[in-house]
């Protein structure tokens, strides 16, 4: 196997991924924490401003030249929530040293400056740069409100705030306009400091590497020496941790200056059974997986009601979530049509053919992590948070041994939880 | 089969020009998984007039044709869609049109030459009915409503209207709900016995192949046609100014939205790579990351993230975008074009050229990541008569004192204009 996990500390781990199928390197670095109200705008604002400057590459500007003089090597950070969890991510992304028009290193540096960028943030006076987190703030909360910029995406957010109302998954990957104002530089200090401390580190290295060379230059990184172990504070979140209480269908509307009205429908899945998510993601692709499932037959292509119809399967909440782009007037008679769908479902009306076809999907999809690197580092870090490690090898024997009687009973434990409606 | 090398980047295309005058680039991948082929068609948004070669007939056809022939190619007599087919398959099919071509696609890591059997199928094979027809009209009418929300597409139809007065580069890819109804069968007809006749078509394959084989294979898939004569395409004149130099809309979006056009008048045919290549040195150099000019509008808020840098161009167009968001789109404008004058007057600064060089040089081996992106992108060049290598190739030729030319020739105050789109 390509892939290979050491711990460097507790609660520090490096995770390697031997591979020659790119020009580059990727290398990340994710600092997982549980998602709390009081803690994600702090979280969201601390990537921002981490970006802006290190101890030794004291702004943006350097820290963008740096990187451009190493043939663009690009840094990217953000936030997302992944089950009960925030996590922070960071990525640096480098020419494989092969492919330099001339021989130069660029391996050691590049870890260098991203492990800076993390763990060795411009401080003064026991505090972040004041100037950097004043203008943070400020695009933070220009982010927040540009959530309703684009419409399709809006309208997921709402559905799963609406279904998971007053839980961590509920919380926005953002963060808050009213939390950050009163946020301060020292403030913001003392908490990274707390965080860095007690969260969850993984180190992903793809690439074409060598194994001592690497390990080398993440274990005598000074930065790294400095860390020290901890029992991580994360989420455990899996099919089998999430359980439902029954609840009732809610059904929530809301207006805005659009001609296509977005619909989206959260269903929770009651079945907590070990490996049910293989299950899940078959039945998934039966129903909204592609151009052959159900929802883009029905709903687009045999009745006209739609541009988009799809459905997605979110493992970690072992929740489903049916996303169409409708006609406005439409709105009832796709609702019955998806209904109908998921009826179907539960009473077996699809055909083996449709099982297969669906399989082959998921398959060709599982084959196709190893083809992008950012994809193989999401989906060994998946398996690291949800403490599941299965082989890309046994995922697909696991997906292949799903029956038709499978499918019809986790259907018959799949109940809608919200129907959200964006409407003119 | 003609060979074409990167030494730098260690890749190869095999390419063959057939004697129906169709073109097939392969573009071998040795141990990756995923295989794509894509083939596309001289035909795009802006063709709508032309003299068909068979009979000399000048025709004009309704706006969106090119995009409303590709949805009705998947359509089959015996009422399957080939779209589904692929689907089952297990393959990731889809199709796209653009301004100046028309592409049919397919990735997978199995399954490849029964995908290749339908792929080459249902393009070689129209099925257009009254019926099926006037139905396409729903499903694009949603597709037209959908665009017509989203905020991006219609800041960059705004920006074309600025820059052009007839060209149709200014007109929506899918064309209009009025449009579109006046499409029939005989319009599709025509439009396909003349664009998609091999002559106009390039096929692109990239994946782990045998060259030689897999040309086999293809040619074995081909339907024999008459040869036919050159497609006379009529385009307007070539405008010697813009239209206008600004336009603005309101939409429901969180913050303004701006886009920056540069007309490149003159749109010669020579060096038509280092001309690109030079572009995107300046751009960035301009409000790239690193630069004098995105620190300052970043420090004050004035922008939120690099905007994003493009140049585009066929035969019949080209421009410079610089599009991004921000409260004061206007403030933005002059700063850039003060930042504009003042490299104009003092000459390119040499140590951030050679940086940002090298970036550029990155951004392009990166490209080669990935099959999908190798496919699309010698596909798109291709139609534009380019090799793709040549862009790792020029590279080097790329001076400054050429790059300080490009700078006076193309970005002019008389042709630039900008697109605004501000919240109601």
């Amino acid at each position: 196997m390509n892939y290979q996990k050491r711990e460097i500390k507790k609660g520090i781990n490096l995770h390697q991924i031997n591979t020659e199928n790119y020009k580059t390197n990727l290398y990340a670095v994710f600092l997982a924490t549980p998602l709390a109200r009081g803690e994600v705008t702090l979280n969201a604002l601390l990537g921002a401003v981490l970006r802006r400057g290190t101890a030794n590459l004291k702004s943006q500007e350097q820290i963008s030249k740096e990187l451009e003089d190493m043939y663009g090597a690009s840094f990217n950070c953000g936030v997302e929530k992944t089950g009960d969890n925030h996590i922070l991510k960071f990525y640096l992304e480098t020419l494989s040293e092969e492919f330099l028009p001339q021989p130069e290193k660029l391996n050691q540096k590049c870890l260098g400056i991203l492990f800076d960028i993390v763990f060795n943030p411009l401080i003064i006076n026991n505090a972040f740069n004041p100037e950097y987190v004043e203008g943070e703030k400020k695009n933070l909360k220009q982010i927040i409100e540009a959530k309703i910029d684009n419409k399709a995406k809006y309208a997921y957010d709402r559905c799963i705030e609406e279904m998971f109302k007053n839980k961590p998954y509920g919380l926005y990957k953002f963060g808050y306009v009213e939390d950050i104002e009163k946020i301060t530089p020292e403030q913001l200090y003392d908490y990274y400091k707390k965080l860095i401390n007690n969260c969850k580190i993984d180190i992903f290295c793809s690439g074409s590497l060598n194994n001592e060379e690497l390990l080398a230059n993440v274990e005598e990184n000074e930065n790294i020496k400095k860390l020290q172990g901890r029992e991580p504070k994360y989420v455990v979140n899996n099919e089998v941790t999430e359980k439902k209480e029954p609840t009732q269908e809610n059904t929530v509307e809301e207006s805005m200056q659009v001609t296509q009205g977005k619909l989206v429908i959260g269903l929770d899945i009651q079945n907590t059974e070990e490996n049910s998510r293989f299950i899940a993601s078959v039945y998934n692709a039966v129903l909204g997986g592609g151009a052959n499932s159900k929802l883009f037959q029905n709903v687009r292509e045999k009745q006209s009601l739609a541009y988009t119809a799809g459905s997605s399967y979110l493992r970690t909440k072992n929740a489903l979530f049916i996303r169409c782009g409708i006609e406005i007037k439409n709105y009832q008679k796709a609702l019955e049509t998806i209904k109908e769908q998921l009826e179907d479902m539960k009473n077996g009306n699809f055909s083996e053919e449709d099982l297969e076809n669906s399989k082959k999907l998921i398959l060709a999809s599982i084959d196709s992590v190893t083809e992008e690197q950012d994809t193989e580092i999401t989906y060994y870090y998946g398996q690291e948070l949800s403490d599941r490690f299965v082989t890309i090898e046994k995922y697909k024997k696991y997906i292949s041994e799903v029956s038709k009687e499978n499918v019809k009973d986790l259907a018959n434990t799949i109940k809608i939880n919200t129907i959200y409606f964006l409407k003119d | 089969m003609k060979v074409i090398e990167s030494l730098k980047i260690k890749e190869k295309a095999y390419i063959e020009k057939l004697e129906n005058g169709m073109k097939i680039i392969i573009i071998p991948k040795k141990n990756t998984k995923k295989k794509y082929v894509i083939w596309g068609t001289h035909f795009g948004s802006i063709d709508n007039r032309f003299i068909m070669p068979q009979t000399g007939e000048e025709v004009f056809i309704p706006d969106g044709v090119a995009h409303f022939l590709e949805h009705k190619m998947f359509e089959q007599p015996d009422g399957t869609n080939s779209l589904d087919t692929l689907m089952a398959l297990g393959l990731d099919a889809n199709a796209y049109t653009t301004n100046d071509h028309t592409a049919y696609l397919f990735e997978c890591t199995d399954n490849f030459y029964e995908g290749l059997d339908e792929l080459m199928d249902y393009v070689q094979h129209p099925y257009f009915t009254d019926e099926n027809v006037e139905k396409e009209k729903g499903i694009i009418g949603q597709e037209i409503n959908m665009y017509d929300d989203d905020p991006g597409w219609q800041l960059y139809i705004n920006i074309m209207d600025c820059l052009y007065k007839d060209n149709p580069i200014k007109l929506d890819i899918a064309g209009s709900i009025e449009s579109i109804s006046k499409i029939t069968p005989d319009v599709l007809y025509k439009c396909y016995n003349t664009f998609y006749h091999p002559s106009n078509m390039v096929m692109v394959l990239c994946g782990d192949f045998e060259p030689e084989n897999l040309l086999q294979e293809v040619k074995n898939r081909l339907i024999p046609k008459e040869n036919q004569g050159e497609i006379k395409r009529i385009y307007p004149q070539k405008e010697n100014s813009i239209n206008k130099a600004e336009k603005t809309a309101q939409m429901e979006v969180s913050l303004p939205m701006f886009m920056m056009g540069f007309k490149d008048i003159e749109n010669s045919a020579e060096n038509r790579i280092q001309k690109h290549i030079a572009i995107e040195i300046l751009l960035n150099m301009l409000i790239g990351k690193s630069s004098d000019l995105y620190k300052e509008l970043y420090e004050n808020g004035i922008l939120l993230a690099q905007p994003e840098l493009d140049y585009e161009w066929s035969h019949e167009y080209a421009h410079v975008l610089i599009s991004g968001f921000s409260q004061k789109p206007e403030l933005v404008k002059q700063k850039i074009d003060e930042a504009i004058s003042q490299m104009q007057k003092e000459g390119l600064n040499e140590e951030n050229f050679s940086r940002i060089k090298r970036k550029i040089y990155g951004d392009y081996v990166i490209e080669y990541n990935s099959v999908a992106n190798i496919g699309r992108m010698f596909l798109a060049d291709s139609m534009k008569g380019i090799n793709s290598f040549d862009y790792i190739e020029d590279f080097e030729t790329v001076t400054k004192e050429y790059t300080q030319n490009v700078l006076n020739d193309i970005f002019k105050k008389e042709n630039e204009a900008i697109s605004i789109i501000k919240p109601n």
